[in-house]
């Protein structure tokens, strides 16, 4: 036991950047996703969640009725966690999720049309403006997307889909990464 | 004689000649060719046999609708059977061959179907070769099959990928003829987001072919023009060689983009196919209309054409169809050609019009025939002559080339996809698209809008009223100045051909000539519906394009009906064939569908695991070590060592849902059949989830980690389903209750450790005093490891009867506590074991899963009659599990099966029999549930719900597999074959 | 190829995001008739028509919602909350 040393293993660690002019993917450090649970209709639960996250653009996100991620990139100590919960209680639960969801960044001015090959949703900038989130299919895998910038997208997924949601991405990307 | 090449003119690009080949031979075609025109350029007429009588066929269309130039392009992978000639662009390189010949296309034995063709008519597979009945099997069947038949498919897998996509637009325009351009424009300049699809490599629809001056410029200079300013807009997107081949509910419409099937060489990273699903707001139809073949003996003879056809031959490729051209028309349409030939010098020899009245003011030099129709041509590989009929009286006229015009059938399909029928029209003697469509308009001559003018115009002002009722104001474009318009009535059907001898085609295709539509209203199929089945009219690739119309019209002619009372076949997509390739897209072989890995997927890798696919996940199945050479040995090991010493199993793909919230133990003590309201903080307990209807759901254990918060873990296979369902129950049912619940399957890296030397194992690295007094059995806290370096949550629950744990961490560290686990257990014999082997150690002690939870199992059958409160209020299932028929003492029960030698062995599914009863569906008794084998009993063991089991232990029995038809002895026993007093999970 | 389920909170979907769980019908009480039971757990209407169905959004919002359906067109006229009384546009 004396040469052991506890590592943590990220999910897409193999999966290296992939860049072009027109398109860019990146797998995002494996820091923290609160998954919020409060109560449907409660009109304050954003306000309260903003003051709670690290301030970070874009770090709460709606994820459904009643329902928001707190995410960022810095990995939250236990006791962290442990306060964070306890100042939502008891309006609203908060669930660790920071090693059960995985964060992917895709960007650039193709990533419509390569998002537009996996989902249903109408990613225009006009009916999708910055800073809004959804659940929804990308090809077979159900992933959280959030718009966080004109040509950039975070795209949350179970860690067990996470290698194939990359791959799949990367295969949706393939035409525009050959500049 | 035989069509050439004009020394100019046509959109094509002579500064860029194309080498191909056709059946071998070496050919040279232009940029801009379609297949069709290169072969036409090159004198070639013969390009095919028909499917039943094998019939010399050349090109009858320029466009969608071809059936006869079909052939195969390309080699090995990359091979496309019937590929429309007229819808393939040439590019270099490319190898096209023509199909149904044999042993080549000039000499073809199957021609001697035409001989046979008497015996070949319609409903002949119904008739003529029933009798002897063997004989059909063994020799009809075989000839009609390889005589009949089209391309043949490639053995070798496509080397290309296929993708699709999704769309999203105010206004879909569907075809840029004058009438879409007109809409695309309207709509782009007033800033919708447009969608313009067209199936040609080149927009501009009949532009293309036209001579007409636009606004004082050629039609096809407008085209590149308006092209131009569409393509300058952001807010339009042009889809070109893309077809949209389907209406779906929702007002969403399908389309096939054949990205690179024009190249030599299609680009790796890019798809060769691409099916969109474009969601339109609005959606306008120009796709034209379908110019109509006329029925007359010969009338598939190569040399015979489409009169609008031969015009884009001429306009469009600068190919001349031949040198003595006739024309047979019935409108005024067939006049245009007659134009466009002679400015290329090629005075018509003859214009046959079937009207005695018409009155054209034609200024050409071509003798007019009025009155008069085409009743016969003649040739054999090529056309040599035709039989002009008037008056009773016929004129033998030589000629190598022929072009009908039967008048026009407007493009109406999507129109019909979502189940509305069309209309026939007397007045326009065609069907059109049906009323009151919601979401969709048509516009132009799918609208029977004639000239080109006035299509633009009815363009223009549809899609702006489409527009509007989305609130998106626009002003049309402005009319445009059209030279040389022609806008003609519409055409008096010519059905029946008058003084026809010869054999007068309808569907081209299938070989169906018209006294097959006769013969089928005469033996009573003359129901539109009955006589395509009967004579097969329409049921070719091209789905009766060309053929319906006309089939339609001579069902009512000889019904004495009109075409309205005949009706129509339904219409479905897909509009032309669609590519299994491209509907498949990216979902096969790797990507066939997602992996779901476990956090522990590597380590198990690393320590050799064999993987077993259970529905997403991929779980280790066993861990083969050097020597074992069959996987019983690997898992009869497995099993005795965990046993014996300790074992480590990756539990990580259970489902793990987090139940918060004030009313979190009412909500579990109503979707559990047993009581949850007094589970003490820190403890677990097992649970059974019933369906309404009294039967087991699910199993699993709940654990209280706090007072409002509980972490329920559910069976790998229902993880979704339980998930949803606790959802429903929170949501619909109780909304009142105040309950969250997450789903954090993924979160956690699950690891059971179980053996005897379990504890002491997790003892190294675990702070918390594991002693069977501080954390006895159904203990469930968080626990600090590695003195506080990570935190995660400890089970003391077992699957196998061993003492064993579950730990779970956060799932990155999965590995690395596992791996500590393993390094600290070595000592102590641990190994790690895969769900093979913790089948062996469940079934040993009698555990149930799903095999057993089989939705007709209730509690009591399985054991767990005291799971099922008799005090609780309500919980899912009590309505229902008190019914007589659940409570029945001759139900299956639960049971344990072991054969009488141990040396002998059964399968599950096998089923149990009275000692020695006959194997009849009376003396079934049950099956066996699971079964493996045990090396602590030294032979098969299994589970099986038998009737009256629980009460029946210690009788002999019959195993019987049927499908091996093997009868076993065996004997009905306690299904707890290990350690029944559960001694070893205590300690 | 595709049909679209409006959903009240993400707007239209496809139908592969959600699963259907039957007719949209009121849970008995627990002591109710043994016939309203066999009524809630075994009868359908099955009508040509109209439909009002439980759907859940799996793949999104993991709402369960009340889709009225016409079983003969597919036209779904409105989509609501099973419980929170949002409704949902009809049409993308």
């Amino acid at each position: 036991m004396s040469d052991f040393r506890l590592t943590q293993q990220a999910a897409l660690k193999g999966c290296t950047r992939l860049v072009s002019r027109a398109i860019m993917l990146e797998a995002l450090p494996e820091g923290h996703v609160i998954q919020v649970l409060g109560k449907p209709g409660d009109p304050h639960l954003t306000a309260r969640l903003e003051a709670m996250s690290d301030g970070s653009p874009h770090a709460v996100r709606a994820a459904g009725p009643g329902q928001c991620f707190i995410v960022g990139d810095r990995t939250k100590t236990h006791a962290e966690l442990a306060d964070l919960s306890a100042s939502l209680q008891p309006e609203a639960f908060g669930v660790d999720q920071s090693a059960g969801r995985v964060r992917i960044r895709a960007a650039g001015p193709m990533v419509e049309p390569m998002l537009a090959k996996g989902t249903a949703v109408d990613l225009s900038l006009s009916n999708f403006p910055v800073g809004h989130a959804t659940t929804a299919l990308i090809g077979h895998i159900a992933a959280h997307l959030t718009r966080t910038g004109d040509d950039t997208f975070e795209i949350m997924v179970l860690r067990g889909f996470a290698q194939s949601l990359w791959d799949d991405l990367a295969r949706m990307s393939a035409e525009f990464l050959e500049d | 004689m035989t069509p050439y090449r004009l020394p100019a003119g046509g959109l094509i690009d002579r500064r860029t000649p194309l080498s191909f080949t056709f059946d071998g031979k070496p050919l040279t075609g232009f940029a801009g060719d379609s297949l069709a025109s290169a072969l036409l350029g090159n004198g070639r007429l013969l390009l095919g046999r028909s499917f039943k009588y094998h019939r010399p066929r050349g090109i009858l269309t320029a466009g969608a609708a071809e059936p006869n130039a079909l052939m195969t392009i390309g080699t090995g992978g990359r091979t496309e059977a019937n590929t429309r000639a007229t819808m393939q662009e040439l590019y270099a390189g490319l190898e096209a061959r023509s199909q149904s010949r044999w042993p080549s296309l000039a000499f073809d034995i199957g021609a001697l179907n035409g001989l046979l063709s008497p015996f070949l008519g319609a409903g002949f597979y119904y008739k003529t070769f029933m009798w002897p009945a063997p004989l059909w099997e063994k020799l009809y069947e075989p000839f009609i099959r390889k005589a009949a038949g089209l391309g043949t498919a490639s053995y070798t897998a496509d080397p290309d990928t296929y993708e699709k996509c999704w769309a999203h637009c105010d206004l879909l325009v569907i075809g840029s003829g004058p009438a879409g351009l007109a809409a695309a424009l309207t709509a782009g300049r007033a800033g919708a987001r447009v969608i313009l699809v067209e199936e040609h490599a080149a927009a501009g629809g009949m532009l293309l072919s036209e001579t007409a001056q636009i606004d004082g410029k050629p039609a096809q200079d407008f085209v590149a023009q308006t092209m131009a300013e569409l393509a300058s807009l952001a807010n339009v997107t042009m889809l070109l060689r893309t077809t949209a081949f389907g209406w779906y509910d929702g007002n969403v419409f399908g389309a096939i983009e054949r990205v690179q099937k024009h190249v030599p060489v299609p680009l790796a990273a890019r798809a060769v196919e691409r099916l969109w699903r474009i969601v339109a707001k609005k959606a306008l139809l120009a796709t034209g209309a379908e110019e109509r073949p006329l029925v007359f003996g010969g009338n598939d003879i190569p040399g015979v054409m489409m009169a609008g056809a031969m015009r884009t031959y001429l306009n469009r490729y600068g190919v001349a169809p031949g040198r003595q051209v006739a024309i047979f028309t019935t409108n005024d349409s067939g006049y245009a050609l007659a134009t466009d030939l002679e400015a290329h010098g090629i005075v018509p020899e003859i214009i046959v019009d079937s009207r005695a009245d018409a009155a054209f003011p034609y200024q050409g030099k071509a003798r007019v025939v009025t009155g008069a129709v085409v009743s016969d041509a003649a040739g054999g590989k090529a056309l040599s002559s035709i039989t002009v009929l008037r008056n009773g009286e016929t004129e033998t006229v030589a000629v190598d080339a022929l072009a009908m015009a039967g008048g026009f059938s407007p493009i109406i399909h999507l129109a019909c996809h979502r189940g509305a029928k069309p209309l026939w029209s007397d007045a326009q003697s065609a069907f059109l698209a049906p009323g009151n469509l919601v979401g969709l308009d048509l516009a132009g001559s799918v609208a029977t809008t004639s000239g080109i003018a006035a299509c633009f115009e009815d363009g223009a002002r549809k899609a702006m009223a489409l527009l509007d009722e989305i609130s998106v104001h626009t002003t049309p474009a402005a009319p445009i100045a059209v030279e040389g318009d022609i806008v003609s009535p519409p055409a008096r059907p010519l059905w029946t051909v008058p003084g026809v001898k010869g054999k007068a085609f309808v569907d081209f295709q299938n070989d169906v000539h018209r006294r097959d539509l006769d013969l089928a209203v005469q033996e009573g199929y003359g129901h539109v519906e009955l006589a395509k089945r009967y004579t097969t009219n329409g049921m070719a690739t091209d789905q009766g394009k060309l053929s319906n119309v006309n089939a339609i019209g001579l069902l009512a002619e000889a019904r004495g009906v009109s075409p309205d009372d005949v009706g129509t076949t339904t219409f479905r997509p897909f509009y032309t064939p669609v590519s299994f390739g491209a509907l498949a897209g990216a979902s096969h072989g790797h990507d066939f569908q997602p992996v779901r890995r476990s956090p522990l997927h590597d380590w198990a890798r690393r320590l050799g695991a064999t993987f077993v696919e259970t529905g997403l996940w991929y779980r280790s199945s066993f861990f083969p070590r050097p020597g074992e050479t069959t996987w019983r040995e690997s898992v009869d090991r497995e099993v005795l060592n965990v046993r014996a010493h300790a074992g480590l199993c990756d539990v990580s793909m259970l489902g793990k849902i987090e139940i918060c919230g004030r009313d979190a133990a009412e909500f579990l003590n109503r979707v559990y059949s047993n009581a949850f309201l007094k589970l003490p903080v820190g403890k677990a307990r097992y649970g059974l989830m019933l369906r309404e209807d009294g039967m087991i759901y699910d199993d699993g254990t709940t654990s209280r980690l706090s007072e409002n918060h509980y972490f329920m873990t559910t069976t790998t296979a229902y993880a979704a389903g339980v998930m949803n369902h606790l959802e429903f129950c929170a949501q619909v049912l109780w909304p009142d209750l105040d309950v969250r619940l997450a789903s954090s399957t993924d979160q956690w890296a699950q690891m059971a450790i179980a053996g005897p030397k379990a504890r002491r194992i997790l003892q190294t690295i675990v702070d918390a005093d594991l002693s069977n007094d501080a954390f006895p059995f159904l203990a469930a806290r968080e626990v600090s490891l590695f003195g506080g370096a990570l935190h995660g949550r400890l089970f003391r629950i077992s699957f196998s009867g061993e003492l064993a744990y579950e730990l779970a961490v956060p799932a990155g560290y999965g590995e690395s506590v596992a791996e500590a686990l393993m390094d600290a257990g070595a000592l102590h014999g641990i190994q790690p074991y895969g769900v093979e082997a913790l089948s062996v150690l469940r079934i040993e002690k009698g555990h149930v899963t799903h095999n057993e939870i089989n939705g007709t199992a209730t509690a009591g059958d399985l054991g767990f009659g005291k799971m099922v409160s008799a005090t609780k209020p309500d919980f899912i299932g009590k309505a229902m599990v008190g019914r007589p028929g659940l409570v029945d003492p001759e139900r299956a029960q639960l049971v344990g099966v072991r054969p009488l030698d141990p040396e002998t062995s059964f399968r599950t599914g096998s089923h149990i029999l009275a000692l020695n009863a006959e194997a009849t569906l009376e003396n079934d008794q049950g099956y066996v549930t699971s079964s493996a084998y045990s090396p602590h009993i030294g032979s098969t063991i299994g589970l099986a719900l038998v009737k009256r089991g629980a009460s029946r232990h210690g009788e002999t029995v019959t195993i019987w597999n049927g499908i091996r038809n093997e009868f076993t002895p065996g004997r009905l026993c306690d299904p707890v074959f290990f350690d029944p007093e559960n001694e070893k999970l205590h300690v | 190829m595709a049909s679209l389920v409006p959903c009240p909170h993400c707007g239209a979907r496809p139908r592969e995001e959600f699963t259907i769980k039957g007719a949209a019908l009121v849970r008995p009480a627990a002591d109710a008739d043994p016939a309203a039971w066999m009524d809630y757990v075994y009868l359908r209407d099955n009508p040509r028509g109209r439909y009002d169905e439980h759907w859940h959004h799996t793949a999104g919002c993991r709402r369960w919602l009340v889709v009225t359906r016409d079983t003969a067109t597919h036209e779904i006229a409105a989509s609501r909350e099973a419980v929170l009384g949002a409704a949902g546009e009809a049409r993308p």
